[in-house]
């Protein structure tokens, strides 16, 4: 398009071309801006973007836009600006022609038309000026042009429609024809309401806005809505206005809502109708489930299991529960509140009750369910054998033989075992036709030992078939085994325990595993696979502590344990032998070895322990007997024996009492035993012969003897005796030292002085007293006999070698020192 | 002390009808995106040339009182303009804050209008608002002169809340104070 003579003097003011153009989108356009006279041009611009300008004239730019996008709500701005200013500028609204489709058209009444259609894509084009204009069968639809809805009515029914949508860019031309009956979308009924509401039944009205509804034949459908449960229901008729809803539920509150469409010729249903409530009356309750459950045999109780909402058919106010038997009529029915879902039975002397239970709504009372129960087929103790059962998924799964008295079907029975009183008892009743029951793990509970029984049930009886015990899911056991105790013997220990209690299994008890435990973790030392066997042998222990663990296990795993301590102790008769008879054998082993040594080395031990007295070397002949020698013993303190009872203790010991006189008279010394002189000594100096001589000694004074030897050996003893003394040995002498027992000291040693040259010396000193080992008188001697002083022996005493020498006739002992037999 | 409290909260209406004119004109200037650049020129479109000399407070509020109520007119005239060209369809921020503006300023106008004794303050009437005023001369619609003229009305709104805002918490001063020494 061309502007021409618009840069022109008179016109000075600025201005730009073209202004509100509508173009598609894609187009290209170019826009001139006349610029104020005396302004400056800077730049223009198409929406945000600056474009390059080219300049026409004096005061003329132009620009070209090619492509141009859709512009916005209130279209593209294209101004041309000096350097402080915007001087003019234009608006282009960039857009789409119309895209409407699918034409249809539909009465509502029977007999105007409503035509719809579909929008299309957006034009882009908001303006008033540029948007879509329609019209339908030439007609201006003011519907679509003022409200911008997309469908036009028309007030007959043509049966032939054409849309025309139209804007700057372009025009759309949409047709559509049908017949009326073809087209019939009927309003929303109106006025809806129930009357007649019973307890399985309402009755459903409403209306129409449209007299002409009356005459067709249509079918409405019915939306009922309860428990966020729904259902549809259909029904048909000319001018349906009313329905009757029949299979309803007591006290049940429903929602209902209805839509009507033409029965011929369906086109669509039409209007929803607004929701209406319906709450149905109530009635009296279903019959309730019943079971007998028997805990001895004249007590139990009966159990009933809770009416759903549905099978309520109305809040229950209670229960009822009446007993009656065979002897007895029928009891007052005593009336428990709901939640109660079992009553205590009681049997006095009655084999056969019948209990009846009911339960009660304000619409009345139930169907009564009685439940005739037998004690004798019904037995608490029953006879039957009880096989294990496992679970399976936390489940029971059950299945019996069909049994022909089971005319009213089976019944399962599931309880805890071992249970009393007010048990959970839990039971289904399935039909005849059923030989299989699962018990669900929702009624289960892991760890518990269920008893299982099937009865089957027949009018007026039940007989048990079938009765399990088992675990829906084993578990280890609660508790592990009590009175662990331990027994030694010997070097062996005897376990023992008892079982756990069955509450505490929580399975089956499949065996029982034996540990000893060490410091840091346990060493399994048995398993007992028997459940039975509960003690066990540990063998072979050596004395030590120990513990023992001990587990019971289920087939879920074994226990926490119980756990017993031990000191193992060496045995009695052990210890005796070990702490007695050991040191004692020891000890003779010692002593047998010393004697060996002994033996061995006799003559070095005859040396040190009993060496021989070597004999005097006496010059002259002492073969003379010579006269007595008396010898005063040296003198010696007396020790006065003070009977005073007040001892001094101020002084220690004893003291020294002066010396009496002691010499006396030879001959007429009277030995005073009971004094403490010492007495005169007189020795005797005789050679014994070959026992000859052996008689006499008559010398009372004693002499001494010596004693000849088998061979030729004299040995002569001094024989020391008081010149008083009496017969004695030694033919009345001989060596008595000791005759006189002195309460004091020690006598001092006489010291004898073996100068027996002195012949003066004729008191009687005989210091050698001679006798014989098999001479009478060797007895008379054995209490006076000294210690040897000489021996004259024409044989070597002692032989230089022990070889091949003539034992001398000397006692064992010599021999056994000689290491002679 | 009523005329302080209604004083003050005239004041207070004026400062918030200021901010959502400002708020409004921003938004106007983010749909059309020219105007951020180059503001264009122009006259006042609302102007007291034909008003008496304002010597007290009173009449000062008289005054901007006449002004906003020629705001009013124009405002309308935009909204008008505004629901013709595009419809009713468009609900966005733009369109809800200007009735707003509206619903305020109408308040705005009776509010002062009980602050002022008869006559006290006002202008001689204007001649009425014609609402095709603004529109280019050129033949046919001009939609960018409509645009500058919405912008310049919205310029005007913004001018005469602030005036009023400024004048009205001078007002409410004096008026306080006025209370105060009757007290006293």
């Amino acid at each position: 398009m061309t502007s021409c003579g618009s840069d022109i003097p008179e016109k000075s003011e600025s201005f730009m071309f073209p202004q509100d153009k509508v173009v598609p989108v894609g187009s290209n356009m170019t826009f001139c801006c006349i610029v104020k006279e005396k302004d400056d041009f800077k730049e223009m611009m198409y929406g945000r973007q600056e474009m390059s300008a080219t300049r026409l004239s004096r005061r003329t730019y132009a620009i070209t836009v090619t492509n141009q996008p859709a512009s916005g709500n209130t279209g593209t701005n294209v101004i041309c600006c000096s350097q402080r200013l915007t001087l003019t500028g234009a608006v282009v609204f960039v857009g789409y022609p119309p895209g409407d489709e699918g034409l249809v058209c539909e009465t509502r009444d029977l007999a105007s038309a409503e035509c719809s259609w579909k929008k299309g894509r957006d034009t882009r084009l908001r303006m008033k000026r540029s948007r879509t204009k329609y019209t339908l069968n030439g007609r201006d639809c003011l519907e679509a042009n003022e409200r911008k809805t997309w469908w036009c009515s028309s007030k007959v029914w043509e049966e032939s429609w054409t849309l025309v949508a139209r804007n700057p860019l372009g025009t759309v031309q949409l047709t559509d024809s049908a017949q009326l009956t073809d087209r019939v979308h009927l309003l929303a009924p109106v006025n809806v309401t129930a009357v007649e509401v019973e307890a399985w039944s309402a009755t459903l009205q409403w209306s129409w806005s449209v007299a002409s509804y009356k005459k067709l034949e249509m079918v409405c459908q019915l939306q009922l809505f309860a428990h966020e449960l729904s259902s549809t229901r259909n029904y048909s008729g000319p001018g349906l206005s009313s329905v009757v809803l029949e299979s309803l539920r007591p006290d049940v509150d429903y929602t209902v809502t209805l839509r009507c469409g033409s029965k011929h010729s369906f086109w669509k249903w039409g209007n929803e109708s607004a929701p209406f409530r319906i709450h149905t009356k109530m009635d009296r309750p279903d019959a309730l489930d019943v079971w007998m459950w028997m805990d001895s045999s004249n007590t139990g109780r009966v159990f009933w299991k809770p009416l759903s909402v549905r099978k309520s058919h109305g809040a229950l106010v209670g229960y009822e529960v009446s007993q009656s038997s065979a002897e007895e009529d029928g009891r007052t029915p005593v009336s428990l509140p709901p939640g109660n879902f079992s009553y205590p039975i009681i049997l006095n002397n009655s084999s056969d009750i019948t209990v009846a239970v009911a339960a009660r709504n304000p619409a009345g009372l139930s169907h009564v369910t009685l439940h005739a129960l037998s004690v004798i087929s019904f037995p608490v103790d029953s006879q039957l054998s009880v096989s294990e059962l496992l679970g399976t998924n936390g489940s029971f799964v059950l299945s019996w033989q069909p049994n022909v008295n089971a005319s009213s079907g089976y019944a399962v029975e599931w309880v805890p075992t071992g249970c009393s009183g007010l048990c959970p008892v839990d039971w289904k009743k399935v039909p005849e036709s059923d030989c299989s029951f699962t018990v669900n793990s929702d009624s289960l509970v892991a760890g518990v030992r269920y008893t299982v029984s099937v009865y089957s049930l027949s009018t007026g009886a039940l007989t048990l078939l079938q009765r399990w015990q088992g675990y829906s899911q084993e578990m280890i056991p609660s508790q592990s085994v009590s009175k662990l105790s331990p027994i030694q013997t010997g070097s062996d220990v005897l376990l023992s325990w008892k079982a756990t209690a069955m509450e505490h299994q929580r399975g089956f008890i499949r065996g029982y595993t034996v540990y000893l435990a060490n410091a840091a973790h346990l060493d399994l030392i048995a398993n007992i696979s028997d459940p039975e066997v509960q003690s066990y042998r540990v063998k072979g222990l050596s004395p030590s502590f120990y513990k023992f663990v001990v587990k019971a296990y289920t087939s879920a795993g074994e226990d926490a344990g119980s756990t017993v301590d031990i000191k193992i102790e060496m045995d009695t008769a052990d210890m005796l032998f070990v702490g007695i008879l050991v040191p004692l054998g020891i000890m003779f082993c010692c002593l047998i070895l010393i004697s060996i040594c002994c033996y061995k080395k006799r003559e070095w031990v005859k040396k040190a322990f009993y060496p021989e007295i070597p004999g005097p070397k006496v010059p002259g002949d002492w073969s003379s007997p010579q006269g007595p020698l008396d010898v005063k013993p040296s003198p010696h303190s007396l020790v006065h024996i003070v009977e005073n009872p007040e001892r001094d203790f101020t002084k220690e010991g004893l003291f020294l009492v002066p010396e009496e006189e002691e010499e006396s008279e030879n001959d007429n010394i009277e030995v005073d035993t009971d004094s403490d002189e010492p007495a005169l000594l007189r020795y005797y100096n005789q050679v014994v012969g070959d026992g000859s001589h052996s008689n006499q000694v008559s010398d009372s004074s004693g002499s001494s003897t010596a004693s000849v030897g088998s061979t030729q050996t004299e040995i002569t003893y001094a024989g020391i005796q008081s010149p008083t003394s009496s017969q004695g040995a030694c033919g009345g002498g001989g060596y008595r030292p000791q005759m006189q027992s002195v309460a004091g000291p020690a006598e001092p040693q006489i010291e004898f002085e073996a100068d027996f040259q002195d012949d003066g010396l004729n008191t009687g000193y005989k210091p050698q007293c001679s006798w014989q080992l098999d001479s009478p008188e060797a007895e008379n001697f054995s209490g006076s006999l000294g210690s040897p002083t000489s021996v004259t022996s024409s044989q070597f005493l002692i032989p230089e070698s022990s070889e091949e020498k003539p034992q001398p006739s000397n006692t064992w002992f010599h021999n056994f020192l000689s290491g002679k037999s | 002390m009523e005329g302080a409290a209604d004083s003050g909260r005239a004041a207070a209406l004026a400062r918030l009808l200021h901010r959502d004119c400002t708020r409004l004109l921003q938004l106007y200037k983010e749909r059309e995106s020219f105007l951020s650049q180059h503001a264009p020129g122009g006259e006042r479109l609302v102007t007291l040339a034909l008003c008496p000399e304002a010597l007290s407070t009173g009449e000062q509020v008289g005054h901007v009182r006449s002004a906003l109520r020629r705001c009013m007119g124009l405002l309308e005239c935009l909204i008008v303009r505004e629901v013709e060209e595009m419809g009713e369809e468009l609900e966005g921020e733009y369109e809800s804050l200007r009735k707003t503006v509206r619903d305020r300023l109408g308040h705005l106008l009776h509010s002062t209008g009980a602050l002022l004794e008869e006559g006290e303050g006002g202008c001689p009437p204007s001649p009425p608002l014609q609402c095709t005023e603004g529109q280019d001369e050129v033949d046919g619609s001009d939609s960018f002169a409509a645009k500058r003229w919405t912008y310049r009305v919205l310029l005007e709104l913004i001018h005469w809340t602030d005036s009023a805002s400024q004048t009205l918490h001078l007002f409410h001063s004096e008026k306080h104070g006025q209370q105060q020494q009757q007290l006293l």
